[in-house]
């Protein structure tokens, strides 16, 4: 808690519309320090499974 | 493809900080110009960036922690606020606020995000994990 982290999950988007529709958080908390681009979706038996995405760190 | 952004978290939004005061049981003193510190600078910490000696103490609205003898200031700059105090322990302000106040400013992000999020029509979850919240949006 102390450290202020932050942990925000977007459901519902498909490739790149995640960095469009997470922009609005990212103008209202501040200013974009790092981006790092990762894999988000795996398989995991036939079934896509989408993982959280720490956005505020 | 998603990603993972690293945000510099800036007080942008009065209201929610104001509900973040509320929810940790802080008290939002709207317009009060002074805040409660040592009231000398001993300099042994370095001031914020654009920060003199003369500035401290004074403010544009300051939060008071009920268990706390210290005050916060919130310094209006450009579009955004900072915020001051005097970090010394006997003040009482870190064991409340954290290090580097970081349980207030992580408050007032879940406030704004959960703000922001429901006037775009989003439903948002909290979640308390073992470091930190979790804030889920979907539609």
């Amino acid at each position: 808690m102390d450290s202020g982290e932050i942990k925000i999950e977007t459901k519902g988007f498909k490739g790149k519309s995640c960095i469009e529709e997470s922009q609005f958080l990212k103008d209202l908390l501040g200013e974009e320090k790092a981006r790092n681009l990762v894999p988000a979706y795996y398989t995991r038996n036939k079934t896509a499974i989408r993982k959280y995405l720490p956005l505020c760190g | 493809m998603s990603h993972i952004s690293k945000i510099e978290l800036e007080i942008r939004d009065l209201q929610s900080l104001k509900d973040a005061c509320k929810k940790l049981g802080f008290q939002f003193m709207e317009g009060q110009k002074h805040y409660q510190w040592y009231g000398k600078w001993v300099g042994n910490q370095p001031l914020p960036d654009g920060i003199n000696e003369k500035d401290l103490g004074k403010c544009d609205h300051t939060i008071h922690v009920p268990a706390a003898v210290f005050e916060i200031g919130i310094v209006r700059r450009g579009n955004a606020h900072i915020l001051l105090w005097d970090s010394w322990v006997g003040g009482g302000l870190q064991k409340h606020i954290g290090k580097d106040a970081g349980t207030l400013k992580q408050a007032y992000a879940i406030e704004s995000v959960k703000r922001e999020s429901r006037r775009k029509g989003y439903r948002i979850t909290e979640k308390k994990m073992k470091k930190g919240v979790r804030l889920s949006l979907s539609f």
